[in-house]
């Protein structure tokens, strides 16, 4: 009897740990889609709408297919945005990404771009990632300061050149997917 | 009077635009991220984010397989398990000259993987759901993409990482004869 009741409350015990888990993920699962991603939801959602109501749309279309129709172009593009001068900038948050793969994939949907080129767009316009917070990063690491002095220009300089490797590496990857 | 009225007609469709937009990505994009979100870091606590730290002591060792592995497992146990922005707190477990590397390595991975863990990453999911969407308006496997991505991912970040040590590698060498230089100007200026 005495081994039933153990066994009773162990299976009692594991339950409860595992939906306490389960509800606590639950929690922070929604926590994060209120405070992070719907509002970047409004906010592209507002620039979407305006862009392909006005015909704005059109006009960044035509802007954009030389550049994000074709390899080539995607390469240019990896190389722009890696510049070790441009792309601590355009770094926080993603956003200048986000807003640009938005675009991109507007324009995929409507086959203006073909859909080919989605793999090696996500790393044409990619190149700068983290280039905003290296210091932090490193410091989360640990790291001192002579290292933060010389691991900044280092991962920027190896962006300049893995930035267009990532595309061509994509572009080589995504043969035989979505053929046209 | 009807001028005015369609200028308010085509202000407010502006924003119904926009709310479309809205509707479409909330629920195309918001109930398979809440899910998933909850599965993964139920898992994550489950599992216990303290058992990657040997991956991350291993890693820091000289050779070619913890090299292989610094640059490619090690970024996705830290982003996958830490998330962005803590995956780079793992660096802490390197020599100094191979932490610029590893955080270039881990930070580059902070999106291929989020087609198919939208949890590393949420406040930046439309570097991947942007692109994404193009793909599933045309009616086409999205699985295929999510996987390429991630899988070229971790070839770049393997590549990025090589080449961040060695850049480091230089640039640390140059300041060091830089600095010893800079010291026997300095006691010869002594001297004399």
């Amino acid at each position: 009897m005495g081994a039933l009741t153990k066994l009773l409350e162990k299976i009692g015990r594991s339950v409860g740990k595992v939906v306490g888990v389960l509800y606590q993920s639950g929690r922070d699962s929604i926590d994060q889609v209120i405070k992070n991603v719907l509002p970047f939801m409004a906010f592209i959602s507002l620039v979407i709408g305006i862009i392909l109501k006005t015909g704005i749309g059109d006009l960044l279309a035509n802007a954009l297919k030389p550049l994000a129709g074709n390899p080539v172009g995607l390469i240019v593009m990896s190389l722009i945005i890696g510049l070790p001068v441009l792309s601590p900038l355009l770094g926080p948050g993603a956003v200048i990404a986000q807003i640009i793969g938005t675009l991109l994939g507007v324009q995929i949907g409507t086959k203006a771009i073909p859909a080919s080129i989605a793999l090696p767009a996500l790393f044409a316009i990619n190149p700068q990632v983290g280039c905003d917070f290296i210091p932090v990063g490193l410091a989360l690491g640990e790291a001192e300061p002579e290292t933060v002095e010389i691991g900044v220009p280092a991962v920027l300089f190896s962006r300049l050149v893995t930035g267009p490797v990532s595309v061509i590496i994509a572009w080589v990857a995504s043969i035989g997917m979505y053929p046209q | 009077m009807e001028f005015l009225a369609n200028l308010a007609q085509g202000f407010i469709g502006l924003f119904q635009k926009g709310g479309e937009v809205f509707v479409s990505l909330v629920s195309g994009i918001v109930p398979l991220l809440i899910v998933l979100m909850t599965a993964v870091n139920a898992l994550i606590a489950l599992i216990g984010v303290e058992r990657i730290e040997g991956v991350g002591k291993y890693a820091g060792k000289p050779g070619i397989l913890p090299t292989i592995v610094r640059y490619t497992v090690l970024p996705f146990l830290s982003v996958f398990f830490l998330t962005n922005p803590m995956a780079y707190t793992m660096g802490r477990f390197l020599p100094e000259r191979l932490k610029p590397a590893f955080y270039d390595s881990a930070v580059s991975f902070v999106h291929p993987p989020l087609g198919l863990f939208p949890h590393v990453n949420p406040g930046e999911i439309f570097v991947w759901a942007g692109i994404a969407k193009g793909i599933t308006d045309l009616k086409l496997n999205i699985g295929d993409l999510a996987i390429r991505y991630f899988l070229v991912g971790l070839v770049v970040i393997f590549i990025r990482g090589l080449l961040t040590e060695y850049i480091t590698k230089i640039m640390m060498g140059r300041k060091a004869s830089d600095t010893a230089a800079a010291e026997a100007a300095a006691g010869e200026a002594a001297a004399a």
